[in-house]
């Protein structure tokens, strides 16, 4: 079996691992209870939740990210990367039949996204209170995500390094369901719940269109 | 699920305090608890958020590290790597100390406001796991006595209020005589516990919280009874669900009892939010009846012309302080605001405001901790700033504790304030015949008796 094979499986093993990981660990948070909600709403807890995963998100709409632009948007770009990685790796047989520039501009994409993981690291390790946060799973999980996307930028721009593509892509998916990375299952929730809160009790959004009220 | 296959091989001797607040954590360990937990990514933007943390800027005051108290311990008994590898993610087995430290930090360090959550970009429910924490410190008796104290009396006095029905019935008899003087009508009456009355007011300890929205509803003609009990809940507090319960059942009986239709609460955050969306979900069918703050009726008395207010009574500059539990916890943030408008003439608004506004410090049960007063003024330094940029005189609040705080706040960093609910501020724009009494409710207001 040559390298690139081996690799691969290597990657496909991840995601299996990360798929039924995932899919356990769901299985295991469906199990508890869910909280009842029997107080007649305020609002409309659907506008919340659709609150909760678009202009809620946006910078500008939260404080902590006005006061920690630059950091808010490290954390996009670093998530845009890491979901532009894994379209590339789903569609590396297919490679060749790309355009030229659409490969170059995703290898863009990829290479700035490693350089905003390497940010992320250094900040973790420059800010206090950061490193102070930070367990050795937060170290493991941004530097398998940077090698990842380095090695999905360095594969599209040259092909030979399509088996470290695949070799950390496998290593990354299968910690996913093990380390902190499976925020990205829990995200959905912890947003889903938010937006439910502050739909039904009519918290957010704000009756009046957001460009019409000062920012506040 | 038993508890042998629940939780992993533990020494033999575990304490009890550290077994019983397990217990609770598995408890509680919910679909929200739980994704809470595992969701945050530690990126420690929301620290700025915490009023604690604005105020010092310590790590101990940063939302996440406080909510990595509670995760270690759950990654100790859930996580898989967690258990094989506890240094990997910090996990730790709970101990005593452990737990004593967890409890202090839950009951002191933060308030609940939910600010941190709406600031984080996952939307990690930190308070949810402050309320957690102080469930199982209540469970492990490392809960601050006081609270229990409150608690449990109220539990007590609706098992037997009979033994306090005179002399609160004698009180009544009492502001009776003052309502008829302000009103000018001689038969303006404080109708306690009136079978067939359309609302149930209840208020809070002290005369403060009976008088102006007795004024209120006089003179609205609404069809209205007191209620013998006090919102306030100090189950809610402690995190104890059965506790808090027990204590709103009084009012709950009350209510069915005397057939009323709706249940209107005194200016009080956490009772709103115990009353209108908590209370619910533990009574089932048997809450037959709607909940509202008296601040949405006096909105509503207002907008439908029922009262009659007279702005220029107020004529000195008001800010408005959001109490975290009626604005980014209940959505009342533009009813306030609404009778504001109708009742004084010149209202600032504080920046950030609504439910962007920082909390006073005084949430959470904070206000009844003596042990905690300093730690809860020095964190309302940056509401304390807030209002001083205002340049308002007087600060309005719907919360009895954020009261008893920004009174604190304005002595601690002389603000030259008066602090004043909005029902009192209606009463003065009603423009009353006798309400020349009024004006002594321009001072700040002092720390309320604690009920028996």
């Amino acid at each position: 079996m040559d390298v690139l094979l081996i690799t691969r499986i290597a990657a496909l093993i991840g995601l299996i691992v990360a798929v039924l990981g995932l899919a356990l660990r769901w299985g295991e948070t469906m199990s508890r209870p869910a909280p009842v909600d029997c107080a007649p709403v305020r609002g409309v807890p659907a506008r919340g939740v659709f609150y909760a995963f678009t202009l809620g998100m946006a910078p500008w709409t939260k404080e902590s990210t006005r006061l920690h632009v630059g950091a808010y948007l490290r954390g996009v770009g670093l998530h845009v990367g890491i979901f532009a990685g894994l379209a590339a790796t789903a569609a590396s047989p297919y490679w060749a039949a790309m355009p030229p520039a659409l490969r170059g501009g995703v290898a863009l994409v990829l290479a700035i996204s490693a350089l905003l993981g390497v940010a992320g690291s250094v900040m973790r390790l420059r800010e206090p209170h950061l490193r102070a946060l930070s367990t050795a799973d937060d170290h493991v999980s941004i530097l398998l995500v940077t090698l990842f996307l380095a090695a999905g930028a360095l594969a599209l721009w040259q092909p030979r390094f399509a088996p470290l593509l695949y070799l950390t892509a496998g290593v990354m998916l299968a910690y996913i369901p093990l380390g902190k990375t499976r925020h990205c299952m829990y995200f959905f929730l912890a947003r889903g719940s938010f937006g439910r809160f502050i739909g039904r009790r009519g918290v957010l959004p704000p009756a009046t269109p957001l460009v019409a009220r000062r920012i506040r | 699920m038993s508890e042998s296959v629940a939780m992993p091989t533990r020494p033999a001797a575990m304490p009890e305090a550290v077994k019983a607040a397990l217990e609770v954590l598995e408890r509680q360990l919910n679909q929200p608890l739980q994704t809470a937990l595992e969701v945050c990514a530690r990126c420690g933007l929301c620290a700025e958020a915490c009023h604690y943390y604005r105020a010092e800027p310590s790590l101990e005051h940063v939302p996440a590290f406080r909510g990595e108290a509670l995760r270690r311990v759950y990654r100790r008994e859930h996580d898989f790597l967690s258990r094989l590898f506890p240094w990997w993610t910090r996990a730790r087995r709970l101990d005593e100390q452990t737990l004593a430290q967890m409890a202090e930090m839950a009951f002191s360090q933060c308030t609940l406001c939910r600010r941190c959550t709406f600031n984080c970009p996952l939307g990690v429910d930190t308070p949810l796991m402050m309320r957690a924490i102080r469930a199982m410190a209540t469970a492990a008796g490392h809960a601050p006595e006081i609270l229990v104290m409150l608690a449990d009396a109220a539990i007590e006095q609706g098992r037997d209020p009979e033994m306090y029905r005179e002399g609160f019935l004698e009180n009544i008899r009492g502001l009776e005589q003052e309502l008829r003087k302000i009103t000018g009508d001689p038969d303006a009456r404080i109708p306690v516990e009136e079978q067939g009355a359309k609302v149930l007011y209840v208020p809070l300890a002290g005369a403060h919280s009976i008088l102006p929205p007795a004024i209120i509803f006089h003179q609205a003609r609404e069809s209205w009874t007191l209620s013998l009990f006090q919102a306030a809940n100090y189950g809610a507090f402690l995190g104890d669900v059965q506790r808090a319960k027990a204590i709103a059942k009084r009012i709950v009986d009350e209510a069915k009892r005397l057939g009323v239709q709706e249940i209107v609460l005194a200016e009080c955050g956490h009772a709103y939010s115990v009353y209108r969306w908590e209370a619910p979900n533990w009574f089932g069918s048997d809450y037959a009846f709607r909940v509202r703050s008296i601040v949405e009726v006096m909105a509503e008395y207002i907008a439908g012309g029922r009262i009659t207010l007279d702005p220029s009574a107020n004529l000195k500059a008001i800010t408005y302080h959001d109490s975290c539990n009626l604005a980014r916890g209940a959505g009342l943030i533009e009813e306030p605001r609404l009778v504001l408008r109708a009742a004084a003439q010149e209202i600032r608004e504080m920046t950030p405001n609504r439910e962007q506004g920082f909390c006073c410090g005084g949430g959470g049960g904070l206000v009844a901790l003596l042990e905690y007063e300093e730690r809860r003024l020095r964190a309302g330094k940056p509401k304390a700033d807030q209002i001083r940029e205002t340049g308002a005189r007087v600060v309005v609040a719907a919360c009895e504790n954020c009261r008893l705080q920004i009174g604190e706040l304005n002595t601690r960093y002389a603000l030259g304030i008066e602090v004043s609910s909005l029902a009192d501020l209606v009463v003065r724009a009603m423009r009353l015949p006798g309400a020349v009494k009024q004006e002594a409710q321009d001072e700040p207001v002092e720390r309320v008796p604690v009920p028996a």
